[in-house]
């Protein structure tokens, strides 16, 4: 069922494309699930970005990005104190994608320039841009290649250079998993078509990870009002105590 | 069987956590011995963030400790007036330890505070415990009752001024110490998220010398009132209360606590000691292997 509807989606995409002048190449893409509730039962989520490439004799290579919101980050080297791992100084990042993933059919360096690469911040370690200073212990390129290798561990930044699914025709899909540790924000997907090293169009669609029900119930009590969400939390301590003194005096 | 948790931001199997909030409200409930000490290592073993940990770990000691003063006012066995005086240096106490949690946090250190804490509690408790039920195991019946209270005539808790009369404890003197003891057990309580009752009690009965029957009923009293602050603060300043977390380690360590108390009596109480010794050992060098071993990732993200 799922399939068919992206064929039809795919199909739709296609011929959409077809009517399009060629002069002006504009790129079809869309995503699927584009937005994303968080619930309890919240367990990370899949999308589709699809689309097809406009080139009717299906040159240049497309390169599909899903970015997280861009957040401040602080990273900390260890060292170690009278024999022990304590967090050294903290070195901050004004801002860095909180999620990254880039998708193609083959290694980026082959479809584009390196100064594409970097003008387009299809590198999240380049991105990542610091604040102020580093401490003697380590370059500003070591915490840079930190934070990124720290955010691949974590399933949060990743490449996927034959990722990219073609379907013929110009067609093009590809499955993007977001982690439940994704952060919760919005997101959005890019798509960007390159020929000989450089870009010829790209596509932006939004994406947003929101909690939804008691997920976000629980979280704005706490952020907003965190006195009564804590006199919640100890009146239902309290409450379940007292129920459960009953319970068993009567059994 | 997965469950988001909305402040630790992260998916778990909340059978586990609640299979595990059972089980050590069970060893609880048979040994005396507070959950916390056991549950926080658990929970930050199993990825929850160290912080979050340790503010709902709070929540749930409310609940037990509300769960079984009830029955300890019903017998009588609550010094009052010496709880209220405990009280009021432990939410002193607290109000401290929550300033150094806020601080350790903002610097970036929390989980070395947590961890350094643990480790020394649990390695200086567990010994003692083991060392305890081992002697007792192998001296057989004889040296299975408790050991005779050694215990001076006339502590510094007589000679210091501000002296005060506790009816309940038949005791007349100053109010200094409970007040101390008081700020030292507040301070634990909001670092590391537990009640502290193993420093507690043998200060009541060494230090202040009360009568053994009220000491654990004014010690949950003063448990009580403690976390209660604790909790309101942790939700309040750091924000790390996680409600659906509290819940889930209030639901099963609430029933534990019972089913452990009723068990408690028809089992080998030494032995149980002694695993829980064990346990407790296990749970102190697997965090200090973590602060000590040269780490494969020297960089760490967050705090602020």
């Amino acid at each position: 069922m799922r399939r068919a509807a992206l064929a039809l989606a795919l199909w739709l995409c296609a011929a959409g494309a077809a009517a399009q002048a060629p002069a002006q190449p504009d790129l079809p893409a869309a995503v699927t699930d584009a937005e994303i509730s968080v619930s309890s039962d919240y367990r990370g989520s899949r999308l589709t970005v699809f689309g097809v490439n406009p080139d009717r004799r299906g040159r240049g290579d497309i390169v599909v990005v899903v970015r997280g919101p861009n957040e401040p980050a602080v990273l900390r080297r260890k060292r170690r104190v009278f024999g022990l791992w304590v967090n050294g100084a903290a070195v901050r990042f004004e801002e860095a994608p909180s999620f990254f993933t880039v998708i193609s059919a083959r290694p980026l360096r082959d479809i584009a320039r390196p100064q594409a690469i970097s003008e387009l911040g299809l590198d999240p370690a380049a991105v990542a841009r610091l604040e102020g200073g580093t401490p003697s212990d380590a370059t500003a390129r070591d915490y840079r290649q930190a934070l990124a290798r720290l955010r691949r561990a974590a399933g949060l930044y990743s490449e996927h250079p034959r990722g990219l699914q073609l379907h013929g025709s110009g067609l093009y899909s590809t499955k993007v998993v977001l982690p439940a540790n994704a952060p919760i924000g919005d997101y959005f997907a890019e798509v960007y078509l390159f020929r000989d090293g450089r870009l010829v169009s790209s596509r932006r669609s939004d994406i947003s990870i929101a909690r939804i029900g008691a997920e976000r119930l629980v979280h704005e009590a706490a952020t907003r009002a965190p006195f009564f969400y804590g006199v919640f939390a100890v009146a239902l301590a309290l409450a379940a105590g007292w129920a459960a003194a009953m319970a068993f005096r009567r059994a | 069987m997965s469950i988001f948790l909305p402040i630790a931001e992260m998916p778990v199997n909340w059978l586990i956590i609640l299979a595990l909030s059972g089980f050590v409200g069970i060893v609880s409930g048979m040994t005396g011995v507070g959950g916390g000490f056991i549950l926080t290592p658990f929970l930050i073993f199993l990825g929850v963030p160290a912080p979050v940990a340790v503010a709902t770990q709070a929540s749930q000691i409310t609940a037990t400790s509300a769960s079984s003063l009830w029955a300890h006012a019903r017998r009588n066995s609550v010094d009052w007036r010496m709880g209220a005086l405990l009280t009021a240096g432990g939410v002193f106490g607290a109000a401290i330890g929550i300033t150094v949690f806020q601080q350790t946090l903002q610097a970036g250190q929390i989980d070395i505070l947590i961890s350094l804490f643990y480790v020394v509690f649990l390695g200086v408790i567990g010994s003692l415990m083991l060392f305890e039920a081992t002697r007792a195991l192998r001296g057989g019946a004889a040296a299975a009752r408790p050991m005779p209270f050694n215990r001076p005539a006339r502590t510094i808790a007589h000679r210091l001024p501000l002296q005060m009369r506790f009816p309940r404890s038949g005791l007349y003197i100053s109010v200094l110490p409970p007040l101390a003891i008081g700020v030292g057990i507040g301070a634990l309580a909001a670092i590391m998220g537990v009640g502290g009752a193993f420093v507690l009690i043998p200060a009541m009965i060494y230090l202040l010398r009360m009568p053994t029957n009220v000491v654990v009923g004014t010690s949950t009293f003063q448990i009580l009132c403690v976390m209660t602050t604790v909790t309101l603060m942790q939700a309040t300043l750091n924000r790390s209360v996680d409600l659906v977390l509290a819940a889930i380690l209030i639901l099963g360590g609430v029933i534990g606590a019972q089913v452990g108390a009723r068990w408690g009596a028809r089992l080998p109480a030494e032995r149980i000691r002694a695993a829980l010794a064990l346990l407790m050992l296990g749970s102190g060098l697997k965090l200090f292997w973590d602060l000590v071993r040269t780490p494969q990732e020297m960089y760490v993200l967050g705090g602020q």
